[in-house]
């Protein structure tokens, strides 16, 4: 629930800022991201952290004079773009509710079935259900 | 469990996440293509059957046990791989540093098509296991406590940054238990982490009127 709420949450931020745009990235890429910007300076200074306790990103800071800003700049653009990426992917279905009702009455949610329903009527669905998929990651 | 049938749609939609990298997969080098979040949804997804009695802690206990024991490895698969084997499951190349759980840069990315692949619908109402093996290279029990680490490390790593939600993950580590090649014990490709499909979060929901 905590989630949908902080989905609506960023869902209202990101309409407030201008909608359409929102930069949305997978996690895929923003690692990929974060190895070529940071990989170098990670396992030079970092090599014996977990990098899923945090500690990297906080070694990483420790050894700020010796790291290049690029990496810092992939930290955030990672954070932001997947941040913005889940807050879509938790709006979407709410975004295309009307679609939903519409075009999927009868099918059941789970297993991807509405999504792929809703893809199925990617071109007739509103403009803000099409966006939600696109920034949701799941409709190219 | 049977709706997991119109998977090229998922494929056609989640193609936008495919990495044009091999970042990763470095065992199996270069025989292997990296796995795409779409690939391993689709994997995950192909669910036929589930083992509610198959938990991580009644698998570390049988790995603990055949430590133990010290019982010979199996020339076949082992008991525990054979019911695993009935599981959905991927089976991923994450590198780690010398003897140790950190996961290496290198991997950042294939983390990241599981966390993206967990993210997406199809797999929202599911939960998983990853599962740490090595070869037969150094000591067993060893080698067992290791894999339970780089397990644990993974489930970390998705949770923390992956964002997935840890009661839709559980880890354990086998060792050198679970052999994917038994008559090549000493063949790096035992060396992996698998990630299986091993059950719902809730009851699915109902349809839209």
């Amino acid at each position: 629930m905590k989630r949908h709420i902080f989905g609506l949450a960023m869902l209202t931020l990101a309409a407030s800022a201008g909608g359409a745009s929102a930069q949305t990235m997978s996690f895929a890429d923003a690692g990929a991201l974060i190895a070529a910007q940071c990989g170098a300076s990670i396992e030079r200074f970092c090599a014996r952290e977990d990098v899923g306790t945090g500690k990297v990103a906080s070694c990483l800071q420790q050894n700020q004079k010796d790291v290049p800003q690029q990496c810092f700049a992939a930290l955030q653009q990672a954070e932001a773009g997947t941040t913005a990426r889940l807050a879509a992917q938790q709006a979407t279905f709410g975004l295309c509710q009307d679609d939903a009702r519409q075009f999927c009455k009868g099918v059941k949610p789970g297993d991807a079935n509405l999504l792929d329903c809703l893809l199925a009527s990617y071109k007739v669905v509103k403009g803000a259900c099409r966006q939600g998929l696109t920034n949701a990651g799941w409709a190219n | 469990m049977t709706a997991f049938t119109r998977r090229a749609v998922g494929l056609a939609l989640a193609a936008g996440l495919v990495l044009g990298t091999s970042f990763g997969f470095v065992d199996r080098a270069s025989a292997q293509s990296p796995m795409s979040s779409a690939e391993i949804t689709k994997q995950l997804s192909e669910v036929t059957q589930f083992d509610p009695s198959l938990t991580a802690q009644v698998l570390q206990g049988m790995a603990q046990r055949a430590v133990a024991a010290n019982q010979p490895l199996p020339l076949d698969q082992s008991e525990i791989a054979k019911r695993l084997a009935k599981l959905a499951q991927i089976d991923v190349q994450i590198q780690f540093a010398l003897n140790s759980a950190v996961i290496r840069p290198q991997s950042y990315a294939a983390l990241g098509s599981i966390a993206d692949a967990m993210h997406h619908p199809i797999l929202w109402n599911y939960r998983f296991l990853v599962v740490g093996n090595t070869d037969t290279t150094g000591n067993r029990a060893a080698n067992l406590a290791l894999s339970q680490k780089r397990a644990e490390a993974i489930k970390e790593a998705l949770v923390n940054l992956g964002k997935v939600d840890p009661a839709r993950l559980d880890a354990v580590g086998l060792g050198q238990e679970a052999l994917e090649l038994p008559n090549k014990p000493t063949d790096p490709i035992n060396r992996r982490v698998e990630i299986f499909t091993i059950g719902t979060v809730t009851a699915m929901p109902k349809p839209l009127q």
